[in-house]
């Protein structure tokens, strides 16, 4: 009997497909690139050293060494968890802020580019409210996290799909919207985040399109994708609007990456609930790339989704 | 169906607050790093993927914060978080 094959459904049409071959370093040999802008009239922050920008306060932590000493604990390794007793020992604990909060607050704002940086207030299926963070890849483009655009496994019946609307705030600082605040009901990702079981956090990206130009006035990171050797030299950075901090306020972390995979970059820069969907990015010859999208808190060092090359591929395309 | 950590978020008074930011602090895997807003009635609900002891947390710009440690294990985890 002759049998015919049907091609699967595209779930959505806003969805892109994503199921390229893992990148591996030997498929990198040289940084693939689009540059930043910084907008009009930016008054750039000049970055500070070692790959850090230069922020009134931060100073970028010292590495392994002194770690240890920062992340010492009191001895509790004979103490278990009440909840072993009804389910078995925990795997480890992840958190979000590790060890001391080096994190320091923006409060410039409207330059760049802490202005290609946006409070998001996010309004889901079922109407809940939520915050997060996206940044600038061009004139009327964000990037951030798909669980920003797209709920996945809730647990709440009409909240997981996609989000009703997004109030972006690019710059803002408090209750000052420098640049307004806009609007946006159209949303990217990729069918390695909508349609996986609970969401596979390995393509958890997506993007927020603008119905304005605003981000010819803020600017906009570069994208890069770099090699696991380059990432793992690099220090990362993250600036985002976190849930711990009085509302809508900006703050600010770099530190070394701690380990990269094929889909996921590893980091001990200090975050909390809100930032998901902020750039990670490094400084090179005074300009910011990013490479990452932060997501996860983890155990002893956060994540986020690494672009390589379909990720970085999918973002040009959102940005034309 | 994913199980999921609710509850509300009190007052010192014990009446519900409007608008207070609820994350997770620590959790048995990776959680997504967002904060969601409680509503009108001060109640909120959050995603557990995993089972295990998670550690939330709530922000408010004039009530006060606070934390709770709850367990999800097959059934969801109901939580009060009373700000102080």
């Amino acid at each position: 009997m002759a049998t015919t094959s049907k091609k699967a459904a595209r779930p959505n049409p806003h969805t892109a497909v994503s199921n390229q071959p893992h990148e591996t370093e030997s498929t990198i040999k040289k940084a693939v690139t689009v540059p930043p802008s910084e907008g009009t009239n930016p008054k750039t922050v000049k970055p500070g050293p070692g790959g850090a920008e230069a922020v009134p306060g931060f100073k970028l932590p010292k590495e392994a060494a002194s770690l240890e000493e920062v992340y010492k604990a009191p001895e509790t390794t004979s103490l278990r968890d009440i909840a072993e007793a009804s389910f078995g020992p925990p795997p480890p604990e992840e958190e979000t802020v590790h060890g001391f909060d080096d994190r320091v607050k923006i409060t410039t704002t409207t330059v760049y580019p802490w202005r290609a940086h946006a409070s998001l207030l996010i309004t889901a299926a079922d109407n809940s409210q939520w915050i997060g963070t996206g940044w600038f890849i061009g004139p009327h483009t964000l990037a951030t996290a798909g669980h920003v655009v797209f709920i996945k496994g809730s647990g709440v019946p009409g909240r997981d799909g996609w989000v009703k609307r997004i109030q972006v705030m690019a710059g803002r600082n408090g209750a000052s919207l420098p640049f307004g605040s806009v609007t946006s009901t159209n949303f990217r990702s990729v069918t390695g985040w909508t349609t996986s079981s609970g969401g596979d956090e390995n393509y958890d990206y997506g993007a927020i399109i603008l119905p304005t130009q605003l981000g010819n006035t803020t600017g906009w990171f570069g994208l890069a994708v770099y090699s696991d050797a380059e990432i793992r030299g690099a220090v990362g950075n993250i600036s985002g609007y976190p849930g711990d901090k009085p509302s809508g306020t900006q703050w600010y972390d770099a530190r070394k990456i701690d380990s990269v995979n094929s889909r996921k970059v590893f980091y001990d820069i200090d975050t909390a609930g809100g930032q998901s969907g902020s750039a990670v990015y490094r400084i090179v010859n005074g300009n910011r790339y990013a490479f990452a999208v932060h997501a996860y808190g983890g155990a002893s060092t956060n994540s986020g989704t690494r672009i390589v090359t379909p990720v970085f591929n999918n973002f040009v395309a959102w940005k034309a | 169906m994913a199980n999921k950590i609710s509850g509300v978020v009190l007052d010192a008074a014990g009446h519900p607050v409007a608008q207070a930011r609820v994350y997770v602090v620590k959790a048995p895997g990776p959680a997504p790093d967002v904060a969601v807003l409680t509503g009108p009635d001060g109640r909120f609900a959050l995603g557990a993927a995993r089972s295990g002891t998670y550690e939330i947390a709530c922000s408010t710009d004039h009530a006060g914060t606070a934390s709770a440690t709850v367990v999800v294990g097959a059934h969801d985890a109901v939580v009060e978080l009373r700000l102080s």
